[in-house]
């Protein structure tokens, strides 16, 4: 028999098509799935969440923040006293039993969480220079209650660290992109409860002050210190700028008077 | 700058990504051109996998030659590999991978043999395995070996 070699042309082990274009359809359609589930539990969250009764949110509150330190600020609680004696006397906010804790940390924040309890960092206590700022913060906070914001982005946030934990893995790379998605889409409609909790807070302020002064002004000094809009795409919080220039049209719309804080320095520290 | 701060695992990623898309594929052409090209140059030496018998006195020397290959993936194809499974399907990505490691070492056996004399290469067995202990582990990235071996003989050419 005669030898006779040939070369194979092509080749059948290996299959054709782009790298990338599979990556797009693979990622793209995990992307896909991704907000669908993210979808799905945003409107669930939408649907229960205001049905949630408030004695089970207090019960669960309570029974998840027992351990939590809890450190009273007589001043702090003071503003907040005041605040809620101005809320309509129909409030649902009226059945929570509100209390403040200070935490001791640096970060310019405050917190909602379940069951009526606001956290206010130390950060942002530094930061603030009169008592209408303070009683703004805490309106803002009590806003968040009265959208329920902070049990919406709870249950949503705990679905998807699910449902991200069990296609991908605990802690794959995989799983920290899709992780970061998530986080964007999240964050975009964040930065819509903040508006309107501000727009609460604004209305109680001057329910309980009978002005707006100090709307603005832990705004304009933390504008002072944070960077450029562009960094805020995907953050919680929209940018300072931003919220003061709402805040003032909406102080001009409703015609509300602007009268001088009440300054009272080292009171709040 | 805070933004790349606070993403700099995200781009880390993106960035290991693009630099084993890269270098993986540049890697992968340069590489076939040369297992082509010496497929190629190499094409008259016969290589077959049957047992072969020959008659009395046709056989001068025999003796085992054998070529391996380690290829490794790349970030790339690892990330495409994940995202294959969790979907399933082809793994076109490793496909590759595993033809060039199959060719490289056949390529190798082969330019041993013709090194040492031989004529042909009877009897060629492949085996694969995969190397680097923690292959399979996260974050860790796998090789995969391909070693060939056969029995190269001379004839007597009278």
């Amino acid at each position: 028999m005669k030898y006779t070699p040939k070369e194979l042309s092509e080749n059948v082990n290996v299959s054709g098509g782009h790298p990338l274009v599979e990556l797009a359809w693979l990622a793209g359609g995990l992307a896909a799935i991704i907000a669908v589930i993210w979808l799905g539990l945003f409107l669930v969250a939408e649907l229960v969440i205001p049905r949630v009764p408030i004695d089970v949110e207090i019960w669960a509150g309570n029974r998840l923040l027992s351990q939590q330190a809890h450190r009273d600020n007589p001043s702090v609680t003071r503003v907040l006293r005041h605040l809620l004696a101005v809320l309509p006397g129909d409030s649902p906010l009226r059945r929570y039993n509100f209390s403040v804790t200070v935490a001791e940390n640096d970060t310019v924040n405050a917190l909602a969480l379940p069951g009526g309890r606001i956290v206010v960092f130390l950060g942002l206590l530094k930061q603030v220079r009169s008592e209408n700022e303070m009683a703004m913060v805490l309106g803002h906070e009590l806003g968040h209650f009265a959208h329920r914001d902070h049990l919406r982005g709870l249950g949503r946030g705990l679905g998807v660290a699910l449902a991200v934990a069990m296609i991908f893995g605990r802690d794959s790379a995989a799983a920290s992109c899709a992780t970061n998605l998530v986080h964007g889409l999240e964050m975009r409609y964040s930065q819509r409860q903040e508006r309107n909790a501000d727009v609460f807070g604004l209305d109680l302020l001057v329910a309980g002050y009978g002005h707006a002064g100090g709307a603005t002004g832990i705004f304009s000094r933390l504008a002072g210190e944070s960077g450029g809009k562009a960094a805020y795409v995907l953050a919680s919080h929209p940018h300072p700028e931003d919220r003061i220039s709402a805040l003032k049209k909406m102080i001009a719309e409703k015609g509300y008077r602007i009268g001088a804080g009440q300054c009272s320095p080292g009171k709040v520290n | 700058m805070e933004t790349i701060l606070n993403n700099l695992n995200l781009i880390v990623f993106v960035g290991l990504v693009a630099l084993g898309y890269v270098a993986g594929s540049s890697a992968e052409r340069r590489h076939y051109s040369s297992i082509i090209r010496r497929e190629r140059e190499q094409l008259k030496f016969q290589v077959m996998n049957a047992e072969a018998y020959f008659s009395e006195g046709r056989v001068g020397r025999a003796f085992l030659v054998s070529g391996s290959a380690v290829i490794s993936i790349d970030y790339f194809k690892r990330l495409l590999g994940i995202l294959r499974s969790i979907v399933g399907g082809r793994v076109k990505a490793y496909e590759s991978l595993v033809d060039r490691a199959r060719r490289e070492a056949i390529l190798r056996m082969k330019e041993q043999a013709m090194g040492k004399g031989a004529h042909m290469v009877v009897n060629l067995r492949l085996e694969t395995a995969t190397i680097g202990n923690a292959a399979n582990q996260k974050g860790r990235l796998g090789s995969v070996e391909v070693i060939a071996y056969g029995t190269a003989i001379t004839l007597n050419l009278s």
